[in-house]
């Protein structure tokens, strides 16, 4: 060891002597961190086929509705269900 | 950890199932841990929060990773995770201070004496000044060098370990730590 590793090592002794400062969290750290990494994290596989899920079965319901919407102006009709197309066999299979 | 009750592993699974108490109080009780390392490896005080920050933002995303690598100790990892991510931060920094000889108090002047010049015995001043010092050689050297140096004098870490921190081979630690106090040799004489 050199003469300067020596004084080096002595002076990084009595460096490692100082007193450290106060080592807990600010007031409100951990809080702040917490709410922020759950708020920036990726999410997971599941909660999107969940957001997924609820988006179909919203479009679904809608299609749903806007169906029996159309189907409304039929139920005085004599046969309220009879296919509203002018096809001979179709009319013909749907009154057997 | 400052806690020796805190127990991590119950805590991690409260956090996997996104328990916002949970996260604090895993914060809470690794910031001891965390703010050392921050403030061995970074000089700037006014900085030291922002980059604890980063540090616990990184932990909480990656924390999959962690779990998937049983048999390492948190603290372990986090001490790693903090390394590095101030490894990072002192190489995105770049610029180093520019520091004077006729800017350093009279203790750290006393100090660069010793180091320097032919004093024999150290000077008998406060372990502060000695520690702000150190600081202020520390960061004229590289990252690398900054961080071998810390970890092995400032730290006390093995070789060993610091190869573990930082990914670097044991030999690879050796040499830079040479290396590095050659430097420090010749920034003290380059002093005076």
């Amino acid at each position: 060891m050199t003469s300067f590793d020596a004084k080096w090592q002595q002076c990084a002794a009595r460096a490692r002597q100082a007193v450290l400062r106060d080592e807990n969290a600010p007031f409100g750290f951990a809080t702040r961190i917490a709410a922020r990494a759950f708020a920036s994290q990726p999410q997971s596989l599941e909660s999107v086929w969940q957001r997924l899920a609820l988006r179909l079965l919203a479009g679904a319901l809608g299609a749903l509705v806007l169906a029996a919407a159309m189907e409304v102006p039929h139920l005085r009709d004599t046969h309220p269900l009879e296919p509203g197309v002018a096809d001979t066999v179709a009319q013909l299979v749907w009154r057997l | 950890m400052a806690d020796s009750e805190f127990d991590s592993g119950r805590c991690l699974e409260r956090v996997r199932l996104h328990d916002q108490d949970a996260a604090a109080a895993l914060v809470e009780a690794l910031y001891p841990q965390v703010i050392r390392i921050v403030r061995n490896h970074w000089a700037k005080q006014s900085d030291e929060e922002d980059l604890a920050q980063e540090i616990f933002l990184k932990l909480f995303s990656r924390l999959d990773q962690y779990e998937a690598r049983a048999g390492i100790p948190l603290e372990h990892w986090v001490s790693r995770l903090a390394v590095r991510t101030c490894l990072d931060a002192l190489r995105a920094k770049g610029r180093r201070p520019e520091v004077r000889i006729g800017d350093l108090p009279e203790e750290q002047q006393a100090w660069l004496d010793y180091l320097a010049a032919d004093e024999s015995a150290p000077p008998d001043s406060a372990a502060g000044s000695a520690r702000e010092l150190v600081g202020k050689l520390l960061a004229k050297l590289s990252p690398e060098d900054r961080l071998v140096i810390t970890l092995l004098d400032l730290e006390e870490k093995s070789v060993k370990e610091i190869s573990e921190l930082t990914g670097w081979g044991q030999s690879l630690v050796k040499v830079r730590a040479f290396r590095a106090r050659r430097k420090l040799r010749k920034l003290a004489q380059a002093f005076k």
